[in-house]
Protein backbone atom coordinates (compact mmCIF):
# COMPACT_ATOMS: atom_id res chain seq x y z
CA UNK A 1 0.00 0.00 0.00
CA UNK A 2 2.68 2.33 0.45
CA UNK A 3 5.76 1.02 -1.95
CA UNK A 4 4.96 4.71 -3.83
CA UNK A 5 4.54 6.63 -1.16
CA UNK A 6 7.13 8.81 -0.81
CA UNK A 7 6.42 9.57 2.67
CA UNK A 8 7.21 6.01 3.81
CA UNK A 9 10.60 7.06 3.52
CA UNK A 10 11.07 9.45 5.28
CA UNK A 11 9.14 7.81 8.03
CA UNK A 12 11.79 4.79 7.65
CA UNK A 13 14.70 6.86 7.10
CA UNK A 14 14.72 10.24 7.33
CA UNK A 15 13.11 11.50 10.48
CA UNK A 16 14.46 8.69 12.92
CA UNK A 17 17.62 9.07 11.53
CA UNK A 18 17.52 13.02 11.84
CA UNK A 19 16.29 12.56 15.69
CA UNK A 20 18.95 10.39 16.11
CA UNK A 21 21.98 11.97 14.88
CA UNK A 22 20.66 15.42 16.56
CA UNK A 23 20.39 13.30 20.02
CA UNK A 24 23.65 11.47 19.19
CA UNK A 25 25.41 15.12 18.50
CA UNK A 26 23.92 16.76 21.27
CA UNK A 27 24.99 14.04 23.83
CA UNK A 28 28.53 13.93 22.23
CA UNK A 29 28.41 17.69 22.05
CA UNK A 30 27.43 17.66 26.01
CA UNK A 31 30.25 15.46 26.74
CA UNK A 32 27.97 13.35 28.75
CA UNK A 33 29.66 10.06 30.94
CA UNK A 34 28.76 6.20 28.84
CA UNK A 35 26.14 5.50 30.97
CA UNK A 36 24.16 8.86 30.41
CA UNK A 37 24.44 8.75 26.37
CA UNK A 38 23.35 4.95 26.82
CA UNK A 39 20.25 6.36 28.33
CA UNK A 40 19.76 8.81 26.17
CA UNK A 41 20.90 6.13 23.24
CA UNK A 42 18.07 3.69 24.23
CA UNK A 43 15.12 6.38 24.18
CA UNK A 44 15.76 7.31 20.87
CA UNK A 45 16.45 4.55 19.64
CA UNK A 46 13.14 3.00 21.14
CA UNK A 47 10.90 6.07 20.56
CA UNK A 48 11.76 5.87 16.44
CA UNK A 49 10.84 1.98 16.50
CA UNK A 50 7.81 2.40 18.66
CA UNK A 51 6.66 6.13 15.98
CA UNK A 52 7.06 3.70 12.57
CA UNK A 53 5.69 0.93 14.26
CA UNK A 54 2.29 2.43 15.71
CA UNK A 55 1.77 4.86 12.33
CA UNK A 56 1.72 1.51 10.88
CA UNK A 57 -1.28 0.21 13.31
CA UNK A 58 -2.91 3.47 12.65
CA UNK A 59 -2.30 3.63 9.27
CA UNK A 60 -5.49 0.31 8.73
CA UNK A 61 -7.66 2.89 9.06
CA UNK A 62 -5.84 6.19 8.24
CA UNK A 63 -5.27 5.03 4.27
CA UNK A 64 -8.73 3.98 4.09
CA UNK A 65 -10.02 7.42 5.52
CA UNK A 66 -7.49 9.46 3.68
CA UNK A 67 -8.64 7.87 0.58
CA UNK A 68 -12.78 7.50 1.64
CA UNK A 69 -12.77 4.19 0.52
CA UNK A 70 -13.10 2.73 4.32
CA UNK A 71 -16.65 1.45 3.32
CA UNK A 72 -15.30 -0.87 1.17
CA UNK A 73 -12.34 -2.34 3.69
CA UNK A 74 -15.59 -2.52 6.41
CA UNK A 75 -17.62 -4.26 2.98
CA UNK A 76 -15.18 -6.87 2.91
CA UNK A 77 -15.24 -10.09 5.43
CA UNK A 78 -12.34 -8.61 7.05
CA UNK A 79 -13.16 -8.53 11.19
CA UNK A 80 -10.79 -6.25 13.51
CA UNK A 81 -8.60 -8.67 14.46
CA UNK A 82 -7.56 -9.32 10.42
CA UNK A 83 -7.10 -5.45 10.41
CA UNK A 84 -5.14 -5.13 13.48
CA UNK A 85 -2.74 -8.43 13.26
CA UNK A 86 -2.30 -7.55 9.45
CA UNK A 87 -1.45 -3.87 10.15
CA UNK A 88 0.62 -4.52 13.46
CA UNK A 89 2.68 -7.47 11.40
CA UNK A 90 3.75 -4.72 8.75
CA UNK A 91 4.32 -2.31 11.53
CA UNK A 92 6.89 -4.61 13.16
CA UNK A 93 8.92 -5.24 9.99
CA UNK A 94 9.06 -1.47 9.20
CA UNK A 95 9.82 -0.67 13.12
CA UNK A 96 12.27 -3.44 12.95
CA UNK A 97 13.73 -1.93 10.32
CA UNK A 98 14.00 1.29 11.71
CA UNK A 99 15.02 -0.40 15.23
CA UNK A 100 18.00 -2.24 13.47
CA UNK A 101 19.18 0.81 10.96
CA UNK A 102 19.45 2.98 14.66
CA UNK A 103 20.98 0.36 16.97
CA UNK A 104 23.72 -0.21 13.74
CA UNK A 105 24.40 3.74 13.34
CA UNK A 106 24.49 3.60 17.10
CA UNK A 107 28.03 1.78 17.27
CA UNK A 108 29.41 3.00 14.14
CA UNK A 109 28.80 6.41 15.05
CA UNK A 110 28.18 6.92 18.74
CA UNK A 111 30.26 3.41 19.50
CA UNK A 112 27.15 2.36 21.95
CA UNK A 113 26.83 -1.32 22.66
CA UNK A 114 23.02 -1.95 22.33
CA UNK A 115 23.68 -5.36 22.51
CA UNK A 116 25.72 -5.46 25.45
CA UNK A 117 22.30 -6.83 27.77
CA UNK A 118 22.17 -10.10 25.36
CA UNK A 119 19.96 -11.29 23.08
CA UNK A 120 16.81 -12.71 25.99
CA UNK A 121 16.81 -9.13 27.09
CA UNK A 122 16.86 -7.51 23.84
CA UNK A 123 14.17 -9.69 22.56
CA UNK A 124 12.08 -9.03 25.91
CA UNK A 125 12.73 -5.13 25.40
CA UNK A 126 11.77 -5.06 21.79
CA UNK A 127 8.61 -7.28 22.01
CA UNK A 128 7.85 -4.93 24.94
CA UNK A 129 7.98 -1.78 22.16
CA UNK A 130 5.95 -3.34 19.64
CA UNK A 131 3.58 -4.16 21.69
CA UNK A 132 3.43 -0.66 23.16
CA UNK A 133 2.86 0.70 19.80
CA UNK A 134 0.65 -1.47 19.06
CA UNK A 135 -1.45 -0.37 21.61
CA UNK A 136 -1.06 3.33 20.66
CA UNK A 137 -2.09 2.29 16.87
CA UNK A 138 -5.04 0.83 18.33
CA UNK A 139 -6.08 3.30 20.32
CA UNK A 140 -5.65 5.83 17.21
CA UNK A 141 -7.67 3.96 15.49
CA UNK A 142 -10.30 3.74 18.06
CA UNK A 143 -10.31 7.54 18.12
CA UNK A 144 -10.50 8.05 14.33
CA UNK A 145 -13.78 5.16 14.67
CA UNK A 146 -15.27 7.66 17.40
CA UNK A 147 -14.27 11.50 15.95
CA UNK A 148 -13.72 10.65 12.34
CA UNK A 149 -10.59 12.77 10.58
CA UNK A 150 -10.32 15.32 12.86
CA UNK A 151 -8.96 11.98 15.36
CA UNK A 152 -6.03 11.66 12.75
CA UNK A 153 -3.54 14.01 14.63
CA UNK A 154 -3.29 11.57 17.75
CA UNK A 155 -1.22 9.30 15.42
CA UNK A 156 1.84 12.06 15.70
CA UNK A 157 0.57 13.69 19.07
CA UNK A 158 0.51 10.26 21.23
CA UNK A 159 3.92 9.44 20.61
CA UNK A 160 5.16 13.05 21.57
CA UNK A 161 2.77 12.56 25.07
CA UNK A 162 4.90 9.00 25.39
CA UNK A 163 8.07 10.83 24.55
CA UNK A 164 7.14 13.52 27.56
CA UNK A 165 5.58 11.14 29.64
CA UNK A 166 7.75 7.30 29.82
CA UNK A 167 11.34 8.85 30.57
CA UNK A 168 12.96 8.57 26.84
CA UNK A 169 15.87 11.30 27.32
CA UNK A 170 15.32 11.74 31.26
CA UNK A 171 13.88 9.28 34.29
CA UNK A 172 10.51 9.70 35.34
CA UNK A 173 11.97 10.59 38.75
CA UNK A 174 12.28 13.83 37.93
CA UNK A 175 8.46 14.27 36.56
CA UNK A 176 6.44 16.34 38.82
CA UNK A 177 4.35 13.42 41.58
CA UNK A 178 1.39 13.95 39.82
CA UNK A 179 2.93 13.77 36.25
CA UNK A 180 4.83 10.50 37.28
CA UNK A 181 1.32 8.87 38.05
CA UNK A 182 0.49 9.23 34.45
CA UNK A 183 3.99 7.97 33.91
CA UNK A 184 3.05 4.81 35.86
CA UNK A 185 -0.03 3.89 33.81
CA UNK A 186 2.02 3.86 30.68
CA UNK A 187 3.24 0.51 29.81
CA UNK A 188 6.74 1.55 27.83
CA UNK A 189 8.01 3.33 31.39
CA UNK A 190 8.42 0.16 32.51
CA UNK A 191 10.03 -1.94 29.57
CA UNK A 192 12.51 1.20 28.74
CA UNK A 193 13.83 0.74 32.40
CA UNK A 194 13.71 -2.49 32.34
CA UNK A 195 16.85 -2.16 29.42
CA UNK A 196 18.19 0.43 30.95
CA UNK A 197 18.92 -1.76 34.50
CA UNK A 198 21.57 -3.83 31.98
CA UNK A 199 23.42 -0.32 31.78
CA UNK A 200 23.50 0.47 35.54
CA UNK A 201 21.05 2.32 36.09
CA UNK A 202 18.83 2.12 39.53
CA UNK A 203 16.01 1.02 39.47
CA UNK A 204 12.80 3.25 40.31
CA UNK A 205 10.16 0.42 40.09
CA UNK A 206 9.92 -2.99 40.86
CA UNK A 207 9.16 -5.76 38.81
CA UNK A 208 9.18 -3.57 35.74
CA UNK A 209 9.04 -6.52 33.07
CA UNK A 210 6.14 -8.03 34.66
CA UNK A 211 4.21 -4.63 35.16
CA UNK A 212 4.89 -3.68 31.53
CA UNK A 213 3.24 -6.96 29.69
CA UNK A 214 0.92 -7.06 32.38
CA UNK A 215 0.01 -3.59 31.46
CA UNK A 216 0.18 -3.67 28.07
CA UNK A 217 -1.51 -6.84 27.26
CA UNK A 218 -4.47 -5.76 29.65
CA UNK A 219 -4.87 -2.56 27.66
CA UNK A 220 -4.59 -4.43 24.23
CA UNK A 221 -7.48 -6.70 25.19
CA UNK A 222 -9.47 -4.21 26.38
CA UNK A 223 -8.74 -1.82 23.45
CA UNK A 224 -9.51 -4.72 20.76
CA UNK A 225 -13.10 -4.88 22.94
CA UNK A 226 -13.46 -0.78 22.09
CA UNK A 227 -12.11 -1.03 18.67
CA UNK A 228 -15.16 -3.50 18.14
CA UNK A 229 -17.50 -1.23 20.55
CA UNK A 230 -16.86 1.91 18.17
CA UNK A 231 -17.21 0.23 14.88
CA UNK A 232 -20.51 -1.02 15.90
CA UNK A 233 -21.25 2.75 17.33
CA UNK A 234 -19.64 4.25 13.74
CA UNK A 235 -22.00 1.94 11.79
CA UNK A 236 -24.86 2.99 14.24
CA UNK A 237 -23.84 7.02 14.13
CA UNK A 238 -23.45 6.61 10.26
CA UNK A 239 -19.67 8.20 10.94
CA UNK A 240 -18.53 5.37 8.91
CA UNK A 241 -20.24 6.51 5.94
CA UNK A 242 -19.61 9.86 6.13
CA UNK A 243 -15.83 9.06 6.48
CA UNK A 244 -16.15 7.71 2.56
CA UNK A 245 -17.72 10.68 1.35
CA UNK B 1 -43.05 -22.40 -7.16
CA UNK B 2 -40.65 -21.26 -4.23
CA UNK B 3 -39.42 -18.19 -4.11
CA UNK B 4 -36.63 -17.62 -2.69
CA UNK B 5 -35.31 -13.97 -1.25
CA UNK B 6 -32.01 -12.66 -1.84
CA UNK B 7 -33.40 -10.01 0.74
CA UNK B 8 -36.19 -9.78 3.19
CA UNK B 9 -36.11 -6.52 4.99
CA UNK B 10 -38.63 -5.86 7.67
CA UNK B 11 -39.93 -3.08 10.04
CA UNK B 12 -36.54 -1.34 9.35
CA UNK B 13 -36.03 2.21 11.49
CA UNK B 14 -32.91 4.06 11.15
CA UNK B 15 -32.20 7.93 12.17
CA UNK B 16 -29.30 10.38 12.39
CA UNK B 17 -28.42 12.33 15.26
CA UNK B 18 -25.80 14.91 14.92
CA UNK B 19 -24.78 18.01 16.89
CA UNK B 20 -23.65 17.96 20.16
CA UNK B 21 -25.83 20.75 22.16
CA UNK B 22 -28.86 21.36 19.54
CA UNK B 23 -29.07 18.03 18.72
CA UNK B 24 -31.22 17.14 15.39
CA UNK B 25 -32.55 14.26 14.13
CA UNK B 26 -33.08 12.95 10.95
CA UNK B 27 -35.58 9.96 10.51
CA UNK B 28 -33.59 8.39 6.77
CA UNK B 29 -36.11 4.85 7.43
CA UNK B 30 -39.59 4.92 8.95
CA UNK B 31 -40.11 0.98 8.89
CA UNK B 32 -39.05 -0.07 5.69
CA UNK B 33 -40.57 -3.61 4.30
CA UNK B 34 -38.43 -5.20 1.10
CA UNK B 35 -38.19 -8.26 -0.03
CA UNK B 36 -36.38 -8.61 -3.32
CA UNK B 37 -36.24 -11.97 -4.79
CA UNK B 38 -33.06 -14.18 -5.96
CA UNK B 39 -32.12 -13.38 -9.46
CA UNK B 40 -33.95 -10.31 -9.97
CA UNK B 41 -32.91 -6.63 -11.30
CA UNK B 42 -34.33 -4.23 -8.53
CA UNK B 43 -34.05 -0.62 -8.70
CA UNK B 44 -34.75 1.70 -5.77
CA UNK B 45 -35.85 5.07 -6.65
CA UNK B 46 -36.68 8.07 -4.72
CA UNK B 47 -36.00 11.77 -4.07
CA UNK B 48 -32.36 13.21 -2.43
CA UNK B 49 -32.75 12.14 1.08
CA UNK B 50 -35.45 9.84 0.56
CA UNK B 51 -33.44 7.00 2.29
CA UNK B 52 -32.12 4.63 -0.72
CA UNK B 53 -28.52 4.63 0.36
CA UNK B 54 -29.13 3.97 3.71
CA UNK B 55 -31.16 1.16 3.15
CA UNK B 56 -28.48 -0.26 0.71
CA UNK B 57 -25.92 0.32 3.12
CA UNK B 58 -27.23 -1.42 5.99
CA UNK B 59 -28.13 -4.73 3.88
CA UNK B 60 -24.39 -4.15 2.79
CA UNK B 61 -23.58 -3.92 7.09
CA UNK B 62 -22.26 -0.59 6.70
CA UNK B 63 -25.34 0.80 8.95
CA UNK B 64 -26.81 -0.48 12.15
CA UNK B 65 -30.66 0.09 12.10
CA UNK B 66 -32.31 1.10 15.36
CA UNK B 67 -35.24 -1.53 14.70
CA UNK B 68 -35.94 -3.86 12.37
CA UNK B 69 -34.56 -7.36 10.68
CA UNK B 70 -32.87 -7.66 7.75
CA UNK B 71 -32.33 -11.56 6.21
CA UNK B 72 -29.46 -11.50 3.28
CA UNK B 73 -29.66 -14.36 0.88
CA UNK B 74 -30.96 -16.28 4.32
CA UNK B 75 -28.80 -15.15 6.59
CA UNK B 76 -29.45 -12.91 9.45
CA UNK B 77 -27.85 -10.06 9.36
CA UNK B 78 -27.47 -9.47 12.93
CA UNK B 79 -26.35 -13.03 13.83
CA UNK B 80 -24.41 -14.09 10.28
CA UNK B 81 -22.98 -10.62 9.38
CA UNK B 82 -19.42 -12.36 8.54
CA UNK B 83 -21.63 -14.83 6.36
CA UNK B 84 -23.15 -12.17 4.05
CA UNK B 85 -19.96 -10.36 3.24
CA UNK B 86 -18.44 -12.44 1.62
CA UNK B 87 -21.58 -13.38 -0.48
CA UNK B 88 -21.87 -9.65 -1.35
CA UNK B 89 -20.41 -6.79 -2.59
CA UNK B 90 -20.94 -2.64 -3.37
CA UNK B 91 -20.09 -0.29 -5.76
CA UNK B 92 -20.87 3.11 -5.55
CA UNK B 93 -20.97 6.18 -7.32
CA UNK B 94 -17.61 8.99 -6.64
CA UNK B 95 -16.12 5.41 -6.20
CA UNK B 96 -12.92 5.67 -4.11
CA UNK B 97 -9.69 3.61 -3.41
CA UNK B 98 -6.54 3.46 -2.31
CA UNK B 99 -5.27 6.28 -3.86
CA UNK B 100 -1.70 5.28 -3.81
CA UNK B 101 -2.32 2.03 -5.74
CA UNK B 102 -3.05 1.20 -9.02
CA UNK B 103 -5.76 -0.52 -10.61
CA UNK B 104 -4.60 -4.13 -10.69
CA UNK B 105 -3.11 -3.81 -6.89
CA UNK B 106 -6.63 -2.32 -5.88
CA UNK B 107 -8.12 -5.11 -7.31
CA UNK B 108 -5.71 -7.35 -5.89
CA UNK B 109 -6.32 -5.64 -2.42
CA UNK B 110 -9.70 -5.87 -2.32
CA UNK B 111 -9.69 -9.45 -3.33
CA UNK B 112 -7.18 -10.44 -0.95
CA UNK B 113 -9.61 -9.30 1.41
CA UNK B 114 -12.32 -11.42 0.14
CA UNK B 115 -10.24 -14.26 0.88
CA UNK B 116 -8.50 -14.73 -2.44
CA UNK B 117 -4.98 -15.78 -2.98
CA UNK B 118 -2.47 -17.00 -5.07
CA UNK B 119 -3.52 -17.82 -8.93
CA UNK B 120 -7.32 -17.77 -8.01
CA UNK B 121 -6.83 -14.22 -7.40
CA UNK B 122 -4.55 -13.13 -10.37
CA UNK B 123 -6.92 -15.20 -12.84
CA UNK B 124 -10.09 -13.16 -11.03
CA UNK B 125 -8.42 -9.58 -11.54
CA UNK B 126 -6.93 -10.88 -14.78
CA UNK B 127 -10.76 -11.65 -15.73
CA UNK B 128 -12.17 -8.53 -14.41
CA UNK B 129 -9.58 -6.07 -15.90
CA UNK B 130 -10.47 -7.91 -19.45
CA UNK B 131 -14.64 -7.72 -18.35
CA UNK B 132 -13.98 -3.85 -17.85
CA UNK B 133 -11.46 -2.95 -20.54
CA UNK B 134 -9.28 -1.84 -18.14
CA UNK B 135 -5.79 -3.92 -19.13
CA UNK B 136 -4.37 -0.80 -20.30
CA UNK B 137 -4.99 1.07 -17.38
CA UNK B 138 -3.77 -2.07 -15.63
CA UNK B 139 -0.61 -0.45 -14.13
CA UNK B 140 -2.34 3.30 -13.65
CA UNK B 141 -2.70 4.90 -10.39
CA UNK B 142 -5.97 5.23 -8.71
CA UNK B 143 -5.50 9.18 -8.67
CA UNK B 144 -4.72 9.34 -12.15
CA UNK B 145 -7.78 7.68 -13.49
CA UNK B 146 -10.95 9.58 -15.42
CA UNK B 147 -14.08 9.20 -13.74
CA UNK B 148 -15.15 6.68 -15.76
CA UNK B 149 -12.34 4.57 -15.50
CA UNK B 150 -12.68 4.74 -11.85
CA UNK B 151 -16.35 3.85 -12.20
CA UNK B 152 -14.96 0.96 -13.92
CA UNK B 153 -12.81 -0.06 -11.54
CA UNK B 154 -15.50 -0.22 -8.62
CA UNK B 155 -17.94 -2.53 -10.56
CA UNK B 156 -14.59 -4.50 -11.31
CA UNK B 157 -14.23 -4.23 -7.78
CA UNK B 158 -17.51 -5.24 -6.93
CA UNK B 159 -16.94 -8.34 -8.76
CA UNK B 160 -13.60 -10.00 -6.93
CA UNK B 161 -15.69 -12.10 -4.64
CA UNK B 162 -18.69 -13.11 -7.87
CA UNK B 163 -21.19 -12.08 -5.15
CA UNK B 164 -24.69 -13.27 -5.22
CA UNK B 165 -26.36 -10.33 -4.13
CA UNK B 166 -24.60 -6.90 -5.81
CA UNK B 167 -25.67 -3.66 -4.58
CA UNK B 168 -24.85 -0.46 -6.51
CA UNK B 169 -25.33 2.85 -5.39
CA UNK B 170 -26.12 5.13 -8.54
CA UNK B 171 -23.54 3.50 -10.35
CA UNK B 172 -23.26 5.72 -13.06
CA UNK B 173 -23.81 9.29 -11.74
CA UNK B 174 -21.34 12.15 -12.54
CA UNK B 175 -20.56 10.23 -15.84
CA UNK B 176 -20.75 11.10 -19.42
CA UNK B 177 -23.59 10.05 -21.26
CA UNK B 178 -21.05 7.52 -23.35
CA UNK B 179 -19.41 5.91 -20.27
CA UNK B 180 -22.93 5.85 -18.57
CA UNK B 181 -23.90 3.93 -21.38
CA UNK B 182 -21.57 1.51 -21.25
CA UNK B 183 -21.07 1.07 -17.73
CA UNK B 184 -25.16 0.29 -17.85
CA UNK B 185 -24.22 -2.57 -20.77
CA UNK B 186 -21.68 -3.62 -18.84
CA UNK B 187 -24.07 -3.81 -15.61
CA UNK B 188 -26.84 -5.56 -17.99
CA UNK B 189 -24.38 -8.48 -19.12
CA UNK B 190 -23.74 -8.86 -16.02
CA UNK B 191 -27.24 -9.46 -14.43
CA UNK B 192 -27.89 -11.54 -17.84
CA UNK B 193 -24.99 -13.92 -18.07
CA UNK B 194 -24.60 -14.88 -14.32
CA UNK B 195 -27.65 -14.24 -13.28
CA UNK B 196 -26.66 -11.86 -9.89
CA UNK B 197 -29.54 -10.18 -7.93
CA UNK B 198 -28.98 -6.79 -8.80
CA UNK B 199 -30.21 -3.88 -5.94
CA UNK B 200 -29.39 -0.37 -8.00
CA UNK B 201 -30.28 3.14 -6.39
CA UNK B 202 -30.62 5.73 -9.61
CA UNK B 203 -31.90 9.10 -10.28
CA UNK B 204 -31.60 8.21 -13.68
CA UNK B 205 -34.81 6.94 -14.53
CA UNK B 206 -34.57 5.56 -18.25
CA UNK B 207 -31.64 3.49 -16.80
CA UNK B 208 -34.24 2.20 -13.97
CA UNK B 209 -36.79 1.57 -16.97
CA UNK B 210 -34.38 0.44 -19.44
CA UNK B 211 -32.46 -2.05 -16.12
CA UNK B 212 -34.58 -2.48 -13.89
CA UNK B 213 -37.51 -5.84 -13.60
CA UNK B 214 -38.67 -4.63 -10.60
CA UNK B 215 -38.91 -0.52 -9.00
CA UNK B 216 -39.69 0.02 -5.88
CA UNK B 217 -40.23 3.76 -4.75
CA UNK B 218 -38.95 5.06 -1.60
CA UNK B 219 -39.87 8.66 0.07
CA UNK B 220 -39.46 10.40 3.31
CA UNK B 221 -37.95 6.79 4.97
CA UNK B 222 -41.28 4.93 3.74
CA UNK B 223 -41.56 2.50 0.79
CA UNK B 224 -44.55 3.79 -1.57
CA UNK B 225 -44.79 1.22 -4.27
CA UNK B 226 -43.48 -1.82 -5.26
CA UNK B 227 -43.98 -3.12 -8.82
CA UNK B 228 -43.04 -3.88 -12.75
CA UNK B 229 -42.16 -0.30 -14.44
CA UNK B 230 -45.74 -1.21 -16.00
CA UNK B 231 -47.75 -2.14 -13.50
CA UNK B 232 -46.39 1.20 -11.60
CA UNK B 233 -47.93 3.78 -14.26
CA UNK B 234 -51.31 1.09 -14.20
CA UNK B 235 -51.46 1.59 -10.64
CA UNK B 236 -51.41 5.31 -10.69
CA UNK B 237 -53.41 5.15 -14.26
CA UNK B 238 -50.67 7.68 -15.59
CA UNK B 239 -50.80 6.02 -19.49
CA UNK B 240 -50.29 7.26 -22.41
CA UNK B 241 -51.27 10.59 -24.27
CA UNK B 242 -52.65 10.73 -27.82
CA UNK B 243 -53.28 14.23 -28.90
CA UNK B 244 -55.56 14.69 -32.18
CA UNK B 245 -55.90 18.18 -34.17
CA UNK B 246 -58.95 17.95 -36.57
CA UNK B 247 -61.63 19.73 -38.33
CA UNK B 248 -64.93 19.20 -37.22
CA UNK B 249 -66.81 19.01 -34.24
CA UNK B 250 -66.43 16.23 -31.20
CA UNK B 251 -68.40 15.17 -28.23
CA UNK B 252 -65.88 14.65 -25.15
CA UNK B 253 -68.67 12.87 -23.17
CA UNK B 254 -68.61 10.15 -26.33
CA UNK B 255 -64.85 10.53 -26.41
CA UNK B 256 -64.56 9.43 -22.65
CA UNK B 257 -67.04 6.62 -22.71
CA UNK B 258 -64.49 4.40 -25.03
CA UNK B 259 -63.10 1.72 -23.38
CA UNK B 260 -59.55 2.13 -21.58
CA UNK B 261 -59.82 6.18 -21.71
CA UNK B 262 -59.46 7.95 -18.34
CA UNK B 263 -59.46 11.58 -19.10
CA UNK B 264 -60.54 14.00 -22.23
CA UNK B 265 -59.52 17.12 -22.37
CA UNK B 266 -60.91 19.12 -25.55
CA UNK B 267 -60.11 22.94 -26.85
CA UNK B 268 -61.40 24.21 -30.20
CA UNK B 269 -60.10 21.59 -32.59
CA UNK B 270 -57.73 19.86 -29.93
CA UNK B 271 -58.51 16.93 -27.86
CA UNK B 272 -55.89 15.07 -25.35
CA UNK B 273 -57.04 11.48 -24.83
CA UNK B 274 -55.27 10.15 -21.96
CA UNK B 275 -55.50 6.32 -22.59
CA UNK B 276 -54.02 3.07 -20.59
CA UNK B 277 -52.29 1.70 -23.60
CA UNK B 278 -52.01 3.95 -26.82
CA UNK B 279 -51.29 0.56 -28.56
CA UNK B 280 -54.45 -1.17 -27.77
CA UNK B 281 -56.77 1.98 -28.16
CA UNK B 282 -55.78 4.23 -30.37
CA UNK B 283 -57.55 1.96 -33.35
CA UNK B 284 -60.74 2.55 -31.44
CA UNK B 285 -60.29 5.99 -31.34
CA UNK B 286 -59.27 6.51 -34.95
CA UNK B 287 -62.42 4.51 -35.94
CA UNK B 288 -64.01 6.95 -33.80
CA UNK B 289 -63.13 10.07 -35.45
CA UNK B 290 -63.44 8.21 -39.33
CA UNK B 291 -67.19 6.80 -38.38
CA UNK B 292 -67.79 10.54 -38.08
CA UNK B 293 -66.33 11.82 -40.82
CA UNK B 294 -64.11 13.81 -38.94
CA UNK B 295 -60.86 15.06 -40.28
CA UNK B 296 -57.41 14.28 -38.65
CA UNK B 297 -54.45 16.41 -39.83
CA UNK B 298 -52.52 15.59 -36.77
CA UNK B 299 -51.73 13.07 -34.41
CA UNK B 300 -48.92 12.71 -30.93
CA UNK B 301 -48.83 10.17 -28.89
CA UNK B 302 -46.89 10.71 -25.55
CA UNK B 303 -46.22 7.25 -23.82
CA UNK B 304 -45.63 8.13 -20.24
CA UNK B 305 -42.45 6.97 -18.22
CA UNK B 306 -40.79 6.41 -15.26
CA UNK B 307 -40.19 9.67 -15.00
CA UNK B 308 -44.02 10.55 -14.44
CA UNK B 309 -44.25 7.52 -12.18
CA UNK B 310 -41.14 9.25 -9.84
CA UNK B 311 -43.42 12.52 -9.85
CA UNK B 312 -46.64 11.23 -9.13
CA UNK B 313 -44.77 9.42 -6.17
CA UNK B 314 -42.86 12.46 -5.04
CA UNK B 315 -45.70 15.39 -4.93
Amino acid sequence: MTKRNVFTLFEILFWPLVAFLSVGLLAEFAALQPEMKAFIMIGVISMSAVQVCQLDVAYALLYDVWSKAIKHGFAAPVGIRHLLFGSLIVGILRGGSVFVILVVASYALFGFNFALPGALPIALFVLGLFLSAAMVGIFVCILVLMFGNRAEVAAWSLVSLMLLLCGVYYPVSVLPAWVRVLAEVIPLTYFLEYFRLFYGFPPIFSHVLLKGYVMVIAYLVVEVYAMKAALRRAKRTGLLLKLSE
Amino acid sequence: MVVTFAIEAKGLHKTFVSGWFRKRIKHALRGVNLSVPEGVFWGLLGPNGAGKTTLLSIIANLLIPEQGEVYVLGEDLRRNAGAVRRRINLSSGHANFLWSLNVRENLEYYAMLYGLSGNERRQRVDDLLALFDLQEFARVRFEELSTGTKQKLSLAKSLVNDPALLLLDEPTVGLDPDVAHRIREAIRRLHRERGTTILMTTHNMKEAETLCERIAFIKDGRIKAVGKPQDLKDELRLGDTISIAFNGTVQAEALRSLQGTYEVQMSDSLCRILVDDHRKRLPQILEFFMGRQIFIHDLRIQESDLEDVFIAYTK
